[in-house]
């Protein structure tokens, strides 16, 4: 156990964020302003009494969209249309809500079914591009994409616009169509949910076959393929469970405050890149994507925090971001190269 | 500094005193190396013994963490293999370097290419090309497109490249791993020349019986230690093997034919990529050995078996079941194992632990139930395939990748051989792999047969086919065309039947049911 517990203090991650961390000090120095009050303002603001509910809310779409990714990620497989399957989700989940004759409640399941089936359905579509015409999944994922964004637009610009008002959203849920919340908070189960995801995630990961053959190919997909693994069909099963999940997320958007699908709400905060930045921190990993996700989360919402009390402009939690990526994609050179040395040695 | 010595001029490559420590082993341990001008060294050594290491220090690809290097008697501290090549080292890697879309010519002086008005003069590279190769006797036409050719062939343009660039000193890795009998003769009589007209060779193998033929003088490594110095004519295959592995090896032992019983494996007219109406039987209790120069198809041929390449024509039957057209699943499930040539590559995934390597096809028959695998018992599993077969592994947590070739080797053996299936196709079960290792290698797979496993062995080392299989078919450009029984299979039949001396009417293979 020590020695888990060393080798996480020595691994690159730790040394990625504490090298972001003063690098970002020098960056704030450099711009005058104090580092050390502009990180408490970054803590306080996302993990205080006020922040922490924000941090959680952010934290919930961050740690959907990381999920999403990262499951494929596992395999080796990268799904770049988070955004569309995300928001087609949203947009098939608020016309459910608006439309489904069932009693809010069972409503409120229903629409989040029907989001998570239309990423599925979405991004399956990606993945039979790749598997019958031969699209690599990064292209088709990616361009896959906008178009579904554009169709949520359109929707909600023209035929599902709330009537009456300048804003290009449809009207709100019917009362009782939403995720209950924590207290007065606007914590929903939405949260619940998504770590429930991410339960699921870490248990098929570490303790079942399936789990097994989709590391094993993202470890040497040619070694899966020769043990029998078919990757076609483990393609298409990873980017369906990949899509539900970002649809779940966007179902959840529309299930919580403001309760209805406002165009751009969903894919502007850029949960879909901070999630798969958070799942390659990880390496796909499932404690390792929790963690990253909350990461990003406390900075997002920190830095909003800190532009407030300390005039620092929040890019520089972006800036920090950066940095601890840089680190971390400088660190892909350090395991290869002890591999070598190893190989060589024993 | 170290003054030039006395006896400088008769030493070509000097090494004194090399240390090198990885995290957890000492690669080489104070060792000392001296190669003089115009002789043929032989570099010995088990996998593991740190002979990579060494020449990689020597070559500028790895800095020593104490000792010095000292070529033509002037020290040398090479920081990269550039610097190695100007003071006139060159090494051919066991994994060519070469461009396989451009010429002969191309390759041989690409980055020391001969200028004219600062472009490429194409006519004097081919003409350097003739002139090198027609000195040397090493007869490749400069034209020819790099990949087009046999591997014999693409061997000699690694060597004119470090010709053309100077080389007084060449390095070769485990040079003959992918030659026939003739082609490696062949190589042996070119360094012989090379060293006649006062180039040295080091030459970096495992493989005792050219060391034997080709060499002056040998130096074997154990654990990252010089055991051994000794001049070739005074010494044998045994006393060599003995150093190499600490104990008293039998050598080329011939295993007591098996009792064949029924058909188990049937192809005929098998048709794919690579290979053409490939027929033939592997029965019950019965190792099939299949010898040929590595690139005639045998490994098409297994693949094709295993379900990893499509099949234009043909029929398979395992058990009398017909598996033409199954997946690679469905042919494990119905009683087929599998040892790919390449281990690293296709065999293992080798950051995954050894534990994760182990259960690899197992995961879905013993080790799993309704779906869930246990990490105990994938753990256990590991242990007793650890026990079993003698796989040298600290804890079945660490990567496959820090095994060495020979532990991973056994884990991928003792992996298939742990389905007890019907049927084992393996391919080349101990290339790269240590004299000891390959012992208890071959023992396990004459054990597999006796227990009435069929066995079809890919092989392209022609000792360990006579020494195992109870048949031996030859494949040549993609056709069986040849089939012995095991006292016929002399090594001179093989050698020229892998050679293409077997002409297509002498086939004798059984018909299939």
């Amino acid at each position: 156990m020590n020695n888990r517990i060393l080798g996480a203090l020595r691994s690159p991650i730790t040394f990625s964020v504490l090298a972001g961390v003063l690098i970002g000090a020098l960056f704030l120095v450099g711009t005058g302003a104090d580092p050390i009050a502009s990180y408490e303002a970054v803590l306080t603001g996302s993990l205080g009494a006020d922040g922490i509910g924000s941090t959680l809310t952010t934290g919930t779409s961050v740690l959907g969209m990381a999920l999403a990714l990262a499951i494929p990620l596992r395999a080796g497989l990268i799904n770049l249309g988070g955004d569309g399957q995300m928001v087609l989700g949203g947009i098939t989940a608020a016309v459910t809500g608006l439309y489904s004759p069932l009693p809010a409640p069972l409503t409120v399941v229903l629409a989040l079914l029907a989001g998570m089936a239309a990423g599925a359905a979405y991004a399956a579509l990606a993945a039979l591009c790749e598997n019958h015409f031969g699209v690599p999944l990064l292209v088709s994922s990616l361009l896959l994409s906008y178009p579904a964004v554009s169709l949520a637009s359109y929707l909600a610009r023209y035929p599902l616009k709330e009537p009456g008002s300048s804003l290009p959203q449809t009207r709100s849920l019917p009362d009782g169509v939403a995720l209950p919340a924590f207290g007065d908070s606007t914590v929903t189960w939405g949260l619940v949910l998504v770590v429930l995801a991410a339960a699921a995630y870490w248990f098929t990961d570490q303790r079942t076959a399936i789990g097994y053959e989709i590391r094993m190919t993202g470890l040497n997909s040619r070694f899966a393929a020769y043990a029998g693994v078919e990757r076609r069909g483990l393609t298409l099963k990873l980017m369906s469970v990949s899509g539900a999940t970002a649809g779940l997320v966007g179902a959840i958007g529309v299930l919580s405050f403001p309760y209805r699908f406002v165009d751009g709400s969903l894919t502007a905060p850029g949960y879909t890149w901070t999630g798969l930045t958070a799942a390659l921190l990880a390496t796909a990993a499932p404690l390792g994507t929790v963690v990253a996700s909350f990461f990003f989360a406390v900075l997002q919402v920190g830095g909003l925090a800190m532009e407030r009390t300390t005039e620092v402009p929040r890019e520089l939690t972006q800036v920090l971001q950066a940095i601890v990526i840089v680190f971390l994609a400088a660190r892909l050179r350090f395991p290869s190269r002890w591999f070598n040395r190893r190989k060589e040695a024993v | 500094m170290t003054p030039p010595r006395a006896d400088a001029p008769d030493v070509a490559v000097e090494l004194r005193g090399i240390t090198k420590r990885f995290p957890g082993t000492v690669a080489n341990d104070a060792v000392d190396l001296t190669v003089r001008r115009g002789e043929i060294h032989a570099l010995m050594g088990e996998n593991g013994a740190g002979k990579s290491t060494l020449m990689s220090i020597l070559y500028g690809m790895t800095r020593a963490d104490a000792g010095s290097v000292l070529v033509d008697g002037r020290e040398a501290d090479f920081a990269s293999p550039g610097d190695a090549m100007a003071a006139g080292l060159g090494m051919v890697h066991q994994s060519f370097k070469l461009f396989d879309s451009l010429s002969v010519a191309e390759n041989v002086v690409l980055a020391a290419e001969p200028r004219r008005f600062g472009l490429v003069d194409r006519a004097a590279a081919r003409r350097r090309v003739r002139e090198l190769a027609e000195e040397h006797g090493l007869a490749v036409d400069p034209d020819a497109r790099v990949g087009e050719l046999p591997v014999g062939l693409r061997q000699r343009v690694e060597i004119l490249k470090l010709l053309h660039r100077g080389a007084r000193t060449l390095i070769l890795d485990e040079p003959t791993a992918v030659l026939t009998p003739a082609e490696a003769d062949a190589l042996f009589a070119v360094l012989k020349s090379l060293a006649a007209q006062g180039r040295t060779v080091i030459l970096v193998t495992h493989k005792l019986r050219e060391v034997l033929e080709g060499s002056d003088r040998v130096t074997v490594l154990r654990d990252g230690r010089v055991v051994a110095r000794l001049v070739t004519a005074e010494t044998s295959a045994d006393e060599i093997a003995a150093a190499m592995t600490g104990r008293a090896v039998e050598l080329d032992r011939i295993h007591a034919p098996g009792t064949p019983g029924d058909v188990v494996l049937a192809v005929s007219g098998l048709t794919t990529d690579g290979v053409s109406e490939a027929s033939l039987t592997v029965r019950a209790g019965e190792i099939v050995g299949i010898a040929g120069v590595a690139g005639n198809g045998q490994s098409e041929l297994i693949e094709a078996l295993a379900g990893l390449r499509p099949t234009t024509a043909g029929r398979v039957t395992l058990l009398q079941q017909d598996i033409s057209h199954a997946s690679a699943t469905e042919r494990r499930l119905k009683g087929l194992a599998y040892v790919p040539e390449d281990r690293h590559a296709v065999g293992t995934a080798p950051a995954a632990s050894v534990a994760e390597n182990l259960a690899m096809g197992h995961h879905r028959t013993t080790l799993s139930s309704r779906g869930l695998l246990p990490p105990a018992g994938v753990r256990a599993h590991a242990r007793q395939l650890i026990e079993r077969f003698g796989i040298k592994a600290p804890t079945p947590e660490v990567p496959a990748s820090a095994l060495s070739g020979g532990n991973l080797q056994k884990l991928l053996i003792g992996r298939e051989l742990a389905h007890e299936v019907p049927l084992l196709l393996v391919e080349q079960p101990t290339r790269g792999v240590d004299i000891g290792a390959i012992q208890n290698i071959h023992d396990q797979l004459i054990a597999y047969r006796d227990a009435g496993h069929a066995v079809l062995l890919v092989s392209a080392e022609l000792s360990e086919i006579r020494g195992l299989a109870d048949r031996v078919l030859v494949m040549y450009e993609g056709r069986i065309t040849a089939s012995y029984d095991k006292n016929q299979a002399d090594e001179r039949t093989l050698g020229l039947a892998m050679a293409g001396g077997a002409s297509r009417e002498a086939v004798t293979v059984e018909a299939v049911d």
